[in-house]
């Protein structure tokens, strides 16, 4: 959406921010609740890109952080698991190998060399078989991309500063889910934009804007995501979890996973299909 | 059939008509004579029968006595001269009754009555306080609240640092009927609940009922807080008001016709704005400078009464606040405000000496508009629940050993949940969301308060409720029983049973309570809230000074509404998915020992409490909701606190200064707080999240007691044309930290890795907030 939605909090932050005046933070010790590690699963299908697989476990939260070497790895990878995927009669193995994208800067430790197929009519199924003989399962399907329409640049009359509208069209005989990226410069920068919103009130043509915050010669790069109901569920569960942790207003969410299987695990399974514009600023 | 009608008829009347011709009834208002405002709980009693009867909550009075030619009969009310009349009564009388202030010449028989009327009434689990007492009790930035006075009292947990919800005896905050002036008030709140809406120069009584619930009440699970606003003073013009630290308040009121009507008109408004304002103004052209937004709050009560004859009395009131918080920039404004408006229109009426009426109509809307403009687009949010009401209620006292009431109401609601209007104004770009309900609420009760005995009297009724929206409809039949027996003039047991039905709901957050929360109707799929609550205790009054409670409660809830995990919460028109249903179980036992009289005055509070929320399940078959160790079990709320102590000690040093004190210790909140930690890299061109909380079961941690020390000193002046007084209050006296909330965060370290420097996790720290230090502050209030 083109503005932000947390109002409230605009009004919090301005009592939080009068009050930390007064040194009214410190640090203590608490003692949580016994917590079972679990299993933590990251798949994205991406058409043309080889099947890849993170497969990795939680920790206590207090749990030091090991050095970052062999340790820290074999800390949070889990190995040794069989790990296949099913699609349209044909299975892909994932050997349990660290593989390092440099395109993406990505790192996953069940790899293929095989390319994910552009099929939207099929599903893809996951399986884990996991050493201690616990198994994993999740399905997916990839979506049509929706494209965007246009990127259009708006500069203030009065100021040298300009917006980014990212205009793109709402289908509305279906339930949509999507997630949107907004970069300056390179996708290896921080987005500027990273959220996810469902279609429940978007009529037709909808827009993401930016605030005034470009000049001419800015590169940015539009990214509109089309994803369906279970990484938009997982992404806005993993929002919830992390924006509730400091701020009290919020409600925090357990992970809501598509990963089922006999061992507790979370994570997610899912087709990723995009449409991505970018442009170079100019008056 | 027809018959046992006609016996059963005439039974009734033959216990309610007067036992013999030569009894005759007193009856009329007892009032403060100074201003002419009407005392609520006044006693009339009949010296030589012993029997007595106390005003009601609209200062009418209605007593049988034997006619004779010398009967004597003793007007009093705590705090005031008492008056004593010897009469020749032979037929019905009105006396309206004026008491005043000043020497209380039978001080201690004023006192014992407060106390006696205590123990020998049904009524049981009720607490109030004061003005006065709110006035003195020491409160954040000096703003005297009535609202946050009445939360030291037991069973209705206090203190806990931005916890602003009222949690009466387990129930949720959405559980509390808050009526002012009988006009329902939504939100009770300003600024996050720092503040209550209610101005204490413009409430007369405020009275909260946790358990035994009359039947004149429903609508809610586990509490009613029933406001009064003043009537105006009829004997002259007067003003009240006071300057703080953040706000200002002035209080007008005075005689449109001495001696028979009145206005009050009350306003506050806060001005830290003004400075915020100034100091935007000053750096308007330093580019650094992020303006300060602008915020503030007011009220306005308006009050008008007009005595129309011997037997009519027409009363109009009105209450109307805002919060309002904006944020301007070049390219953007932001607008959000909040508030409640209520109007109330009373008819009193007197229809013999036994027979009294109370029809009021009222209007009550709270709301909340967001308005978020930016170049070229626009955005417009809100929510708002609409009530018009219409009641009656007949007050019968056929003998002293009868009160009855019976009455009727119907609410119209209007609810617009999560409102969106949002587009760009070349209309390229529009869309809009927002549901709007109409649903009807209705009540009819009967009640009777007996005396059976000198020892037991018993107060039975029913209410039958109903309520319906979009073709669906509830009925809900709600007994209510309190029983009082005394063992001697000091001692007295009582007990109360009460079934209430609740059709509304609140959706919020676990978090903090925020005004967006929004109510929302009892549908097809989401059920009316139900609670049986059972309470039993023992009054004494301990060498008639004071005077000590103890009682105990069991209260069970169905249908209550949690969130599911990942709810959408704002701007959802399938809000129901999100919902979970299950039940709760409260009990509880709270002491309390009070002292009224005297230079010392107080209470010490003392509530051991235990509340439960088990077998939720979503109304979304696709929904999840995490439970106790993900098996179904039972959970705390937030709100689930063991131990509760509150403190309150006035001490009036002399005529001119006042100390008070007030402590309060609670067992710590609930927070729900991540055991577990995972790390997400995510897809090409997101960031790479190292700790993700891995949230598990709901509010599993419970955080540090919750204590705190208030002061306050009052000075009084008494210049010739009134009174002033300077009110210091210091909060938080020893400074201690207790916990807003806790979070986690990972502490880094930079590392060299292959030439480049990065930064990796090395252990996480937890960090506690607070929201107060010690806080001095002072008031400056007058009176004329």
């Amino acid at each position: 959406m083109f503005v932000s939605l947390r109002p409230i909090f605009l009004l919090a932050a301005l009592i939080l921010a009068c009050l930390s005046a007064c040194n009214l933070e410190q640090e203590v010790n608490i003692d949580l609740p016994e917590y079972d590690s679990r299993l933590v699963v990251e798949c994205y299908l991406e058409p043309g890109q080889a099947f890849s697989l993170l497969l990795s476990r939680s920790r206590p939260y207090f749990e030091p952080f090991p050095p970052l070497n062999q340790e820290f790895l074999n800390n949070i990878l889990v190995d040794s698991a069989e790990v296949a995927i099913f699609h349209d009669g044909k299975t892909y193995s994932l050997r349990n190998q660290l593989a390092f994208n440099p395109f993406t800067r990505k790192v996953f430790n069940y790899y293929s060399s095989e390319v994910v197929p552009f099929d939207t009519a099929s599903a893809f199924e996951l399986s884990i078989q996991l050493p201690d003989g616990q198994a994993l399962f999740a399905a997916t399907r990839i979506l049509p991309a929706v494209g965007i329409d246009s990127l259009v640049v708006q500069f203030e009359e009065t100021d040298t500063l300009a917006r980014v509208l990212t205009y793109f069209t709402d289908d509305p005989a279906r339930k949509n889910y999507y997630r949107r990226m907004f970069h300056r410069s390179s996708l290896d920068s921080a987005a500027v934009q990273d959220f996810s919103v469902d279609d429940r009130i978007l009529e037709g043509t909808a827009a993401f804007g930016t605030g005034y915050n470009y000049i001419v010669g800015d590169t940015v790069i539009s990214t509109l995501f089309h994803i369906d109901q279970a990484y938009y569920e997982f992404l806005e569960s993993l929002q919830d979890a992390v924006s509730a942790n400091g701020n009290p207003f919020a409600q925090p969410s357990p992970i809501i996973s598509n990963i089922e299987g006999t061992t507790d695990a979370i994570g997610i399974f899912t087709g990723i299909s995009y449409d991505r514009k970018a442009i170079i600023l100019r008056r | 059939m027809k018959i046992s009608f006609i016996t059963f008829l005439f039974l009734f009347l033959a216990v309610w008509c007067p036992a013999q011709q030569t009894v005759v009834t007193v009856s009329g208002r007892i009032f403060d004579e100074s201003n002419g405002e009407t005392l609520i709980g006044a006693t009339a009693f009949n010296v030589p029968e012993g029997v007595g009867a106390t005003t009601n909550e609209y200062g009418f009075y209605s007593l049988a006595i034997e006619a004779g030619d010398s009967v004597e009969l003793t007007f009093s009310y705590v705090g005031y001269q008492p008056l004593a009349y010897s009469l020749l009564l032979t037929k019905d009388t009105t006396l309206n009754i004026g008491l005043s202030t000043g020497v209380q010449l039978e001080e201690v028989v004023v006192k014992s009555n407060s106390y006696q009327e205590q123990l020998s009434s049904t009524e049981m689990s009720v607490e109030a306080v004061t003005t006065r007492e709110a006035k003195l009790i020491p409160v954040l930035l000096g703003e005297s609240d009535i609202l946050k006075a009445i939360q030291l009292k037991p069973g209705i947990p206090s203190g806990s640092e931005g916890t602003t919800g009222i949690f009466v005896r387990g129930g949720s905050n959405d559980q509390n009927l808050i009526v002012l002036d009988e006009a329902v008030v939504y939100n009770a709140n300003h600024l996050f609940g720092f503040f209550s809406t209610f101005n204490t120069d413009a409430v007369k009584d405020l009275k909260i009922y946790k358990g035994g619930f009359p039947p004149q009440y429903g609508g809610r699970l586990s509490s009613v807080i029933d406001v009064k606003l003043k009537e105006g003073n009829n004997q002259k013009f007067s003003g009240a008001g006071g300057i703080g630290l953040i706000a200002s308040r002035l209080t007008l009121e005075g005689p449109v016709q001495k001696g028979n009507s009145s206005f009050i008109v009350s306003g506050r408004r806060t001005y830290v704005d003004i400075f915020t304002r100034a100091v935007n103004r000053a750096k308007m052209d330093d580019e650094e400078f992020n303006p300060i937004p602008d915020y503030y709050f007011y009220d306005l009560n308006t009050k008008i009464n007009y005595q129309l004859g011997e037997k009519d009395r027409l009363f109009l009131s009105g209450y109307f606040g805002r919060d309002v918080f904006g944020v301007n920039g070049d390219f953007f404004d932001f607008d959000f405000d909040w508030g409640n408006a209520t109007g109330t229109a009373r008819w009193n009426h007197v229809f013999s000496p036994r027979l009294f009426a109370n029809t009021t109509f009222t209007y009550s809307d709270y709301q909340y508009n967001i308005q978020n403009r930016v170049t070229g687009f626009s955005f417009k949010v809100g929510s708002n629940i609409r009530d018009a009401n219409l009641k009656t209620d007949f007050y019968f006292v056929p003998n002293n050993r009868h009160a009855i009431r019976f009455g009727a109401n119907i609410t119209g609601h209007q609810f617009t949940v999560g409102r969106l209007k949002a587009g760009s104004d070349d209309g390229l770009v529009s869309f809009s969301a927002g549901q709007d309900f109409d649903a009807m609420e209705c009540g009819l009760y009967f009640s009777d308060d007996i005396s059976l005995t000198e020892k037991l009297a018993v107060n039975g009724g029913l209410r039958l409720s109903g309520f319906g929206n979009d073709n669906t409809f509830y009925f809900g039949l709600e007994p209510r029983l309190a029983a009082r027996y005394s063992f001697s003039d000091k001692w007295a047991a009582k007990a109360s049973y009460a079934r209430m039905y609740q059709y509304l709901h609140l959706v919020s957050s676990t978090g903090v309570a925020l005004p967006t929360d929004v109510w929302y109707p009892s549908s097809a799929r989401v059920k009316p809230q139900q609670s049986h609550q059972v309470a039993a205790g023992v009054s004494y009054i301990l060498a008639d000074q004071f005077l000590i409670n103890l009682e105990g409660y069991y209260k069970t809830m169905d249908n209550q509404l949690q969130f599911v995990d990942g709810a959408q919460l704002f701007v959802n028109d399938e809000l129901e998915d999100e919902f979970a249903v299950g039940e709760g179980e409260a009990y509880g036992a709270e002491f309390s020992i009070e002292k009224k009289q005297g230079k010392l005055t107080g209470w010490i509070g003392y509530t051991l409490a235990l509340i439960r929320l088990k077998n939720f399940t979503t109304l979304n078959p696709s929904g999840r909701f995490a439970q106790e160790s993900e098996g179904f079990g039972a959970f705390f709320p937030i709100y689930d606190r063991r131990h509760d102590l509150s403190v309150v000690l006035l001490y009036e040093i002399s005529r001119r200064l006042s100390a008070t004190a007030t402590f309060v210790y609670g067992s710590g909140d609930l927070r729900w707080l991540a055991p577990g930690r995972f790390s997400i890299q995510d897809i090409h061109g997101a960031s790479f999240e190292t700790v993700v909380p891995d949230y598990r079961a709901r509010n599993n941690y419970r955080l540090p007691p919750y204590h705190r020390l208030d002061l306050g000193l009052v000075f009084r002046f008494f210049p010739r044309w009134g009174e002033t007084d300077l009110t210091l209050s210091v909060v938080n006296v020893y400074d201690r930290r207790n916990t807003f909330f806790i979070y986690l965060e990972p502490e880094f370290e930079e590392v060299n890795n292959g030439g480049s420097v990065i930064e990796v996790p090395r252990r996480i720290v937890a960090r506690q907030v607070s929201l107060f230090p010690i806080l001095p502050s002072l008031t400056w209030n007058f009176k004329f």
